[in-house]
């Protein structure tokens, strides 16, 4: 006898059909319009043929704006490779599971360093739902009715934003950019600062790509708002955290944190706040505790917030989270240590001067039209055909160019004409040479 | 026996090799940056790359997976994750890809999100399918937010404004609603686990915008008063969701289609065995019917002709709920899944999966009382109580035998539950180990028992301490 017979006899049915006697037969379905299955050679080979369906040959990348090509070092592969990490589930049986936990607890600490900040949650989706549960928090914390974003975010983060604060009694109000430098307009800001507030979100690097100054002013004219930052984590390795200019929430996108681009996920939501506000945050937070034998152990903590125990008054509905992606960003942290992770804030800062320098001297572009300078994503100002300038990106083999108006929310004087090349630690002098050249040649 | 490696590894912040990894380039000089935001200081550990990758190897060592051995966790379906999934989402073709590079250049991309929402499409009888959602909760805040934007432009938004679900429910399905900015309103389950559907049409009426359940529900049983349920709903102009998390039992047999749903999630991370990450990353594409398909989330993937292209859905949509299309590297995965085993392998899956379930139900059933006694569909839900044991007590005397345990104190309608879920991918021989263990653990003196696990790594741990003390990082730690 088979296992299957085995098991059949023993529950004392002749067949697994009888299994489903309880599914009326109105409800069974008659079809399923999926091929018959293959075997392990078959699927790799038809998957082999689909990827070569991709672009492979030869480019250059200057694709960013929220996702970079950065060096993913082999040993982040590697750690989260580990069937141990990779196939395991939520250590809701901390004892056997410390593993991950640790690691966890380890990543909350790294990146609270990093971001400058009190405490940091085990993972989100990704930054812009780290960002709409960020504002959701706020309210949590002061229930005040509006919220003040930047005119100029991208379009799919304010969706995002839109999105996860359409069941509060919340409104978003936008303030400006200086036009010439870039720069938040402090005046207009705080002009639009009512004791209503709830919280104001700042970005730095911001939607134009430039690092904004004025980011660590706005603690002076927020009153009684909570700050929220969106930072580059790449560019912390250089630039002052968001815990240094009063942030109470700061939150960012990990995907440069080792992660692979993905095609746009999976990545990874960085979500640091005072640790005041612990109780209020959302998504799962690892604790250091002791085991009955006093040794040190990791156990998920504060799940009361959780929506497990707290069902609709849960402070998140997030359960599943990015906890592999934690992993990835805490192994590759750990690889670069200090010095490389300035090493890599600072290379990719000097590239982006390096391409604004090149593309300074070719007709019709404007490779500075802002007076603050940019971090990764170099915002050049070009009043010509954009079809024109597109087809030659193309056709020498070049990928970037974004235009603003097709990510950007708000499109004016500001964004006007302005484009996207953005530089990582990867960005060499050929292909910096070679979008010189095309843009020359358009 | 079974011992789980327990070596004393310090934290990372300990470890002082200094780094190694190096960052091509030449040195460089700090560019110019405005004073105020220059970085003063940087406290990162410098570890080399060799105890960097010891360090995780051995804490990995100390973590228990699907590959170490069956993972029963009930609602979470932690079958076997295939390797050749793991081989194609190394290919650097299919990650090393920005998300906003040009349509023409990433066509098997596309071609890979276009086939699995036509697959989706075809094991849920659903018309439309966005790949966009992270997790299941993700799904159902989606769907929840596709279902508002319809009564939205009903015009009965203002009055439809309250999200039944039954109190055997997943945490996540009142949390998602209430997310959306809904009154939740829950109804008791009748002794056997199924709606209660006097309770049903009692609190079903104008105010109602949705009812969320899964079927198989959390008990594991197939609701049959399911035609009535989408009657009594539609009748009243709401709306049917269904929360995917428990479509391991009816691949290739039914669908929420064919029960009348109108919103679905699946969740890939479950179903289509992409692997669980220690707690992530999931996905949860979501699927509606016709009606709806316009409130999707954007963009959806097209075929016309030989070439795939995103398509903008239109100014109906929600909009965006993450960045770009989904987790695709996870997508992938489950394209594979599909795939490969196809309709004829899904079908086998849900078949091996509803029998291993009963299998192991009958097996136990004599010291562990199920929740009731219609035939199991992919879990099945028992009780500690009368046992002389906790639910508790059972979970660490399985771990000590190095067997992960089931989902226990879920769900909350059931005292002392222990949620089983073996899924498909476990031997008979593994299932008759484990039932053995479950019922050896009621033999075991009461000291025993509470001083157990001893085998893992550390042993019970100071729930409380923890909470109260709350060391959220190493700066936290107090003595
Ligand atoms: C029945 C049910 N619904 C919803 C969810 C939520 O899914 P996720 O964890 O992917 O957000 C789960 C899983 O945890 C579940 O078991």
């Amino acid at each position: 006898m088979t296992e299957v017979e085995e098991m059949l006899k023993f529950i004392g049915v002749d067949s697994d059909e009888r299994l489903f006697s309880d599914i009326p037969e109105r409800f069974r379905k008659k079809s399923m319009n999926i091929p018959l299955h293959l075997s392990e050679y078959e699927i790799l080979r038809e998957a082999e043929a689909i990827r070569r369906m991709n672009d492979t040959a030869g480019y250059h990348n200057f694709l960013g704006c929220g996702t970079y090509d950065r060096i993913v070092p082999a040993s982040v592969d590697s750690i989260i490779s580990r069937t141990e990490f990779l196939t395991s589930y939520t250590p809701y049986q901390a004892e056997i599971s410390q593993g991950v936990l640790q690691s966890l607890f380890e990543y909350q600490s790294v990146l609270s360093d990093l971001m400058g900040m009190d405490s940091t949650n085990s993972s989100m989706y990704d930054g812009y739902s780290s960002l709409g549960e960020a504002v959701r928090m706020a309210y949590r914390i002061n229930g005040k009715k509006k919220v003040l974003l930047p005119d100029h975010i991208y379009r799919s983060k304010l969706s995002v934003i839109m999105n996860y604060i359409a069941g509060l009694d919340l409104k978003i109000e936008f303030y400006n950019f200086d036009e010439k430098t870039g720069f938040i307009d402090l005046n207009d800001l705080q002009k639009r600062v009512d004791s209503d507030t709830c919280a104001i979100v700042v970005e730095n690097p911001n939607s134009l790509g430039i690092l904004d100054p004025n980011v660590t002013k706005v603690q002076d004219v927020k009153g009684s708002a909570l700050l929220i930052a969106y930072v580059d984590p790449i560019s912390l390795g250089i630039i002052t955290p968001p815990g240094t200019y009063g942030a109470d929430i700061a939150v960012a996108e990990g995907q440069q944190l080792g992660l692979h681009q993905n095609f746009g996920g999976p990545f990874l939501g960085i979500f640091s706040f005072r640790k005041e506000y612990a109780r209020r945050s959302p998504g799962r937070l690892i604790g250091r505790s002791v085991d009955h034998n006093g040794n040190v152990a990791y156990v998920m903590t504060l799940q009361t917030r959780e929506q497990h125990i707290r069902r609709e008054k849960a402070t998140s509905n997030i359960c599943t989270n990015q906890a592999l992606m934690a992993i990835a960003a805490l192994t590759y942290i750990s690889l670069l240590g200090s010095e490389g992770m300035h090493r890599v804030a600072s290379i990719t800062m000097r590239r982006s001067a390096e391409i604004r320098k090149a593309l300074s001297g070719v007709p019709g572009i404007d490779s500075s039209p802002f007076s603050g300078i940019p971090f990764s994503d170099v915002a050049v100002r070009y009043s010509g055909s954009r079809e024109k300038m597109q087809s030659s990106l193309k056709k020498n083999r070049i990928w970037g160019g974004i235009p603003a108006s097709d990510i950007i929310n708000h499109n004016d004087g500001v964004t006007r004409d302005i484009y996207f090349f953005s530089a990582t630690e990867k960005t060499s002098d050929e292909d910096i040479e070679a979008l010189r050249r095309a843009l020359e040649a358009i | 026996m079974f011992r789980q490696a327990a070596y004393d590894e310090p934290l990372i912040r300990d470890m002082r090799s200094g780094t190694t990894y190096r960052v091509p380039g030449e040195h460089t000089e700090t560019p110019e940056i405005p004073d105020s935001l220059v970085r003063k200081e940087i406290n990162i550990p410098n570890v080399s790359e060799y105890d960097v990758v010891r360090h995780f190897t051995r804490l990995s060592e100390m973590n228990y997976s699907v590959d170490t051995g069956i993972y029963p966790l009930g609602s979470c379906t932690m079958k076997f994750n295939p390797k050749y999934a793991d081989v194609m989402a190394s290919w650097s073709e299919f990650r090393d890809v920005h998300p906003l590079r040009p349509q023409e250049t990433v066509q098997g991309n596309l071609r890979i999100m276009y086939e699995l929402q036509e697959y989706l499409k075809a094991i849920s009888d659903m018309d439309a399918v966005s790949l966009q959602p992270l997790a299941g909760a993700d799904g159902e805040f989606t769907g929840i937010s596709i279902i508002r934007k319809y009564f939205m432009d009903q015009g009965t938004d203002s009055e439809r404004r309250e999200v039944i679900v039954p109190d055997s429910a997943h945490g996540t399905n009142p949390a998602s609603a209430a997310m959306a900015g809904y009154d939740v309103v829950e109804i008791p389950s009748t002794p056997s686990g199924t709606v209660d559907l006097d309770a049903l049409k009692s609190v079903t009426g104008r105010n109602t915008a949705a009812f969320m359940i899964t079927n198989p529900n959390t008990l594991g049983i197939f609701d049959g008063g399911i035609a009535e349920i989408a009657r009594i709903i539609h009748e009243a102009g709401a709306l049917l969701y269904y929360d995917g998390a428990n479509f391991n039992a009816i691949l290739g047999i039914t669908s929420p289609g064919l029960m009348g749903f109108d919103v679905v999630h699946f969740n890939l991370h479950k179903t289509f065995a992409t692997p669980h990450g220690g707690g992530g990353p999931g996905a949860a594409p979501v699927g509606v019917k016709k009606f709806l398909e316009k409130y999707l989330p954007t963009p959806i993937v097209e075929k016309n002709g030989d070439f795939y292209s995103f398509k903008d859905v239109g100014d109906k949509s929600i909009g965006k709920i993450g960045p770009y299309y989904g987790s695709f590297m996870v997508l992938l995965r489950a394209w594979a899944y599909i795939r490969y085993h196809g309709r004829d392998g899904l079908e086998a899956i849900s078949r091996r999966a509803v029998l291993n379930t009963n299998y192991l139900e009958r097996r136990i059933s004599g010291s562990f009382r199920p929740s009731n006694n219609s035939i199991k569909k992919h879990e099945v839900v028992v009780s500690a109580s009368g046992t002389g044991k906790t639910a508790n007590d059972v979970a660490k005397y399985l771990l000590d035998m190095g067997m992960h345990p089931p989902t226990i104190y879920f769900p909350l309608i059931v005292k002392e539950a222990m949620m089983i879920e073996v899924t498909e991918t476990v031997s008979k021989k593994d299932l008759d180990a484990y039932a053995d263990a479950m019922l050896a653990s009621l033999k075991e003196d009461a000291k025993t028992s509470a001083s157990r696990p001893v085998n893992t790594k550390v042993t019970r741990i100071d729930e409380v301490r923890a909470a109260r003390d709350l060391e959220l990082t190493w700066n936290d730690i107090h003595s």
